[in-house]
């Protein structure tokens, strides 16, 4: 459903059931922490209970303790209180839990937090720049391209993708670019129209 | 033109009833009319009313928030200490608890709470009823829990089906409804009156609300101080601390609920629900704060639907169109309820009728499945997708065009001005297809095109006796505030829209407040009734304030309050001395100003209704089924436009949802289960925006004239129209209805076939 790309991922699982139960589970070293073990033994042993991880969000390192089976979408909002990020199919199929991980759009929801220490996570708060807001920010206000608001920052972690993907030739195209996030309340047109604007306007920063 | 009126000293003690003069309606048909202005209302808008900020493009207040990421939705709150709770359900249709074990679950890690929400013998209604409320320390800790909690039932056979239901009407292969109507000698006396008539049965499927934010609840019981502070996914704030406060057992000054932000409702977010109820009573148990918000799965089975539907009509009218006979009548599957599955059809077309000419009425079934909640205009898609499909089929026997039929039998004066805007601009004569059925190019035989139109109304501008608070600060900022919520629908914009306007001041300068219990009381957001509710009482409040701020100006500078004049932003001293609304403040003294406005009752106005019609243009791949809407219009009676962009995006998202009603989605059932297969993001299909085309939206500003605003809610009235303009399309597109919604390849591809095999037989017919 998604056509914009996933970042391909340290370890082939992405849910937290496959891992529901297991106490063990090998994971090729995508961490620091998982590097060192991997040097001796090549198996990293987590869980279960509680890892400390540290995962650069924002620009900012932030440690917290997480189970094997902690997504991405539950350290951000429940741990870190990034609440911008949204919970809401929390299977993959709506994109409201869009993140950059090193620059290109996941959905949250289906990456373990585990897997992504050590990688760069940009989150709905960390796109503007204290009162400045990234200019996809203000043209969905210009537009009014939101309702409710709570597909809201999904879509823009999409269009910021599309954007810097430069796949911004026709609204087609744009389409194409948020087709992984749904919008109950019908602001597809407008989104479409803000991130149009956006890219007339010089694209990303 | 907006002052109070004044008498005396007393400005609000005017106790004499005058008439107003006012002038009511829209471009294409207004009058003056008298109105008796309630004690201390203030002077009514109307059509000559020239504004500064009101129907302007301003800025949705709270969009910063919200495209921060900052906007905190009941679902975003953590609080300290905070556990994660949730509902182990019924995993059967129908039957009773006989016995619940949850010693595992109560020894499982990190869970602090357990609580039985049905005792032994309890019924459940549906899979997904609820049996069990588990609190944990993690979410994760609460779904293990979840696990060990072992149930059994006495289960009883179920029926999920609500057409297998008892009571059902009897159907033939096609799902036409084969039954014999009620007998009538008037009726059929109508009906023999028409030069053509149609009998035809229409259906539809079971569409869920689908809110991005589910629904839920985050309760925080403070032992010490014995006061419950609640943050809800809600449409409806003050309904809800009222069933907090009782199962909590406490006294309701006591409790506080928070909706300042909710992601979405429709219409199944007025209780709240099981979900609520027990994180209330999670949070008393455990003394600490709880979170119990559903999952995608819960969204779609356990908290309403719009339900499904079979709806049977037979019309007739004469050679002109005009029609002789109306005849609906719909069977609805609201669920365990056995409520709530009322359709709605565009009555008004038999207005001229004789009584015994006009016949509706309807019937529920009850099943075992989730119970139907209001979503979206209520019953009317249902019903308007049945009425107006069996129209244009009426139209076509009498090779009249669709848009002709509903001219002629249309006595809305507001919808016929509609109707012809809506045309010129849609461009009905070239996009309708002149020969439904035919392609459009020769060369591209499979590709069919068609346009479908659909008329719409609903009755509702507000009312209730609601109060708001504007408060006018010494540093010139401006605070409004009621308790309603804005579930994204902009009723904060609105607010401080017309705050601004009243005290004509630019509307950064106001900050609207919505969805805390603290505040004033404000309707449900629902029936499109909120802003029409409490629009009056905020421009009443912001007047009230206004006339207080030039009295203690007046004092400041020791003149007589006669003396100011205040305008556009700025006060006059006898017509000289000019002073902006912020040096005003900074005089005022250190008491900010509060005032409490007031909703009066309606006045009669022009039209107790909001009336749109729409136009929807498609493509259909004859080879394939597959539809593609190409082009959509709405033309929509708003009352007074209050935030013009808002209100487009409002109009907009409703042509969306009914794009996706009209094509994508429906509920599936495994009916030997009675489980829902695709109770999902990812099975079941909302339109994405790779669905959607050029989309417009007329606003028809109508001044009215029920009160001192006159706007209209726009929740409802423009989600009546599209599945019904779409079915029309298609209709047109490929020369014969689908008669069900939602219309999926199968269906299209079903329909075009028996468009075959009766042209065949009518070849066969006439050699």
């Amino acid at each position: 459903m998604h056509s914009t790309p996933h970042a391909p991922l340290g370890a082939d699982f992405s849910r937290r059931s496959f891992l529901k139960g297991a106490s063990v589970a090998a994971v090729a070293g995508t961490s620091a922490a998982a590097a060192d073990t991997a040097a001796t033994s090549r198996v990293t042993r987590f869980g279960p209970g509680l890892h400390e991880i540290t995962l650069q969000v924002n620009g900012a390192a932030r440690k917290t303790q997480v189970e094997p089976r902690t997504t991405l979408l539950d350290a951000l909002r429940n741990q870190l209180d990034l609440t911008g990020t949204k919970q809401i199919c929390d299977r993959g199929a709506c994109g409201g839990c869009t993140v950059l991980l090193d620059g290109v759009p996941i959905n949250a929801c289906m990456t373990l937090a585990l897997d992504v220490e050590g990688r760069e996570l940009k989150t709905i708060e960390g796109l503007a720049n204290g009162d400045d807001l990234h200019p996809l920010q203000r043209t969905f206000i210009e537009c009014d391209a939101l309702q409710c608001g709570f597909c809201t920052p999904g879509m823009i972690m999409s269009g910021v993708a599309c954007l810097e993907a430069g796949a911004t030739k026709s609204r087609e195209q744009i389409a194409g670019c948020i087709s992984g996030n749904i919008c109950r309340c019908g602001t597809y047109t407008r989104v479409v129209d803000a991130i149009q604007m956006a890219a007339k306007q010089g694209g990303g920063r | 033109m907006s002052d109070l009126r004044t008498r005396g000293d007393h400005p609000m003690g005017d106790h004499q009833r005058d008439d107003h003069e006012m002038t009511i309606g829209f471009a294409g048909d207004h009058k003056v009319v008298k109105v008796k202005l309630k004690d201390g209302d203030i002077k009514p808008w109307d059509l000559h009313t020239e504004f500064k900020i009101v129907g302007t493009d301003v800025k949705r207040v709270d969009a910063v928030a919200k495209v921060t990421g900052k906007a905190r939705y009941a679902f975003d709150m953590n609080l300290p200490g905070m556990l994660h709770g949730l509902l182990v359900r019924s995993s059967i249709a129908r039957g009773k608890v006989k016995s619940v074990d949850t010693s595992a679950a109560e020894k499982a890690p990190g869970v602090v709470a357990v609580l039985r929400t049905k005792e032994d013998g309890q019924r459940v209604r549906f899979i997904g009823d609820d049996v069990v409320a588990i609190a944990a320390e993690t979410m994760d800790q609460a779904r293990d829990a979840a696990a060990l909690v072992k149930i059994e039932y006495q289960q009883e056979e179920h029926v999920s089906n609500f057409r297998k239901a008892e009571g059902a009407p009897k159907t033939d292969a096609d799902g036409a409804i084969t039954d014999p109507w009620p007998e009538s000698a008037e009726m059929d006396a109508a009906l023999a009156k028409g030069k053509a008539s149609v009998d035809a049965t229409y259906s539809v499927e079971v569409q869920t609300h689908s809110s991005l934010e589910s629904h839920g609840t985050v309760a925080w019981w403070k032992d010490d101080s014995g006061e419950l502070e609640v943050w809800s996914s809600t449409q409806a704030v003050g309904g809800t601390l009222q069933a907090f406060a009782q199962a909590a057992k406490v006294p309701q000054n006591k409790v506080r609920v928070h909706a300042e932000f909710v992601g979405g409702g429709f219409g199944s977010k007025f209780p709240p629900g099981s979900e609520g109820l027990f994180a209330v009573r999670l949070t008393l148990a455990a003394k600490r704060p709880v979170k119990l918000m559903l999952d995608r799965y819960e969204e779609h089975t356990c908290t309403g639907n719009r339900p499904s539907a079979i709806m049977q009509m037979r019309v007739a009218a004469d050679d002109k169109g005009r029609l002789t006979a109306f005849d609906y009548h719909s069977v609805g599957g609201p669920g365990y309820s056995g409520q709530g599955g009322n359709t709605s059809a565009p009555t008004y077309y038999a207005a001229h009728l004789d009584k015994g000419a006009r016949r509706v009425a309807h019937q529920d079934l009850a099943t075992d499945t989730d119970a139907a909640r209001a979503m979206r205009a209520p019953g009317r898609p249902q019903g308007f997708f049945a009425a107006e499909g069996v129209l244009d089929e009426l139209a076509r026997k009498l090779t009249m065009d669709p848009l002709a039929l509903r001219l002629v039998n249309d006595g809305s004066a507001l919808r016929q001005y509609e109707w012809k805007l809506g045309a010129e601009t849609f461009g009905w004569k070239e996009r309708y297809n002149a020969k439904p059925g035919e392609p459009r190019d020769a060369n591209k035989p499979w590709l069919l095109q068609g346009a479908g139109l659909s008329s719409a109304v609903w009755g509702q501008l507000g009312g209730g006796n609601y109060k708001v608070t504007c408060r006018i600060h010494q540093d010139g900022t401006v605070e409004v505030r009621n308790a309603a919520q804005d579930i994204g629908t902009g009723l904060k914009t609105a607010l401080a829209i017309l705050v601004a306007e009243e005290l004509g001041i630019d509307v950064s300068r106001v900050r609207a407040t919505t969805g805390d219990t603290i505040d004033p009381a404000g309707p449900a957001s629902g029936g499109s009734t909120t802003t029409p509710s409490i629009a009056p009482a905020a421009r009443h409040a912001a007047a009230k304030a206004k006339q207080k701020l030039i009295e203690r100006l007046a004092k400041a500078l020791g003149v007589e309050a006669t003396q100011l004049a205040y305008e556009q932003g700025h006060f006059r001293l006898d017509g000289q001395r000019k002073m902006s609304f912020v040096d005003a403040c900074k005089r005022m003294g250190p008491e900010p100003i509060e005032e409490q406005g007031e909703r009066f009752p309606n006045y009669e106005a022009y039209q107790g209704n909001v009336c749109g019609c729409q136009f929807a243009e498609v493509e259909v791949d004859a080879r394939t089924g597959v539809v593609r809407v190409t082009r959509m219009l709405a033309v929509q009676d708003t009352g007074l436009v209050i935030a013009k962009k808002l209100a487009e995006s409002q109009v907009l998202g409703a042509l969306i949802q009914g794009i996706s009603y009209a094509l994508h989605e429906q509920r599936i059932i495994d009916h030997r289960m009675g489980r829902m297969l695709n109770g999902d993001f990812n099975h079941y299909k909302i339109a994405g925006s790779v669905d959607i085309p050029q989309l417009d939206a007329i606003l028809v500003s109508v001044a009215n004239g029920a009160n001192n605003v006159g706007a209209a809610g726009l929740g409802e009235p423009p989600a009546v129209a599209p599945a019904a303009a779409i079915h029309n399309a298609v209709a047109n597109a490929l020369g014969v209805p689908v008669r069900a919604l939602p219309i999926t390849p199968d269906r299209v591809l079903k329909a075009l076939k028996s468009k075959a095999s009766m042209q065949a037989e009518r070849e066969a017919g006439g050699r």
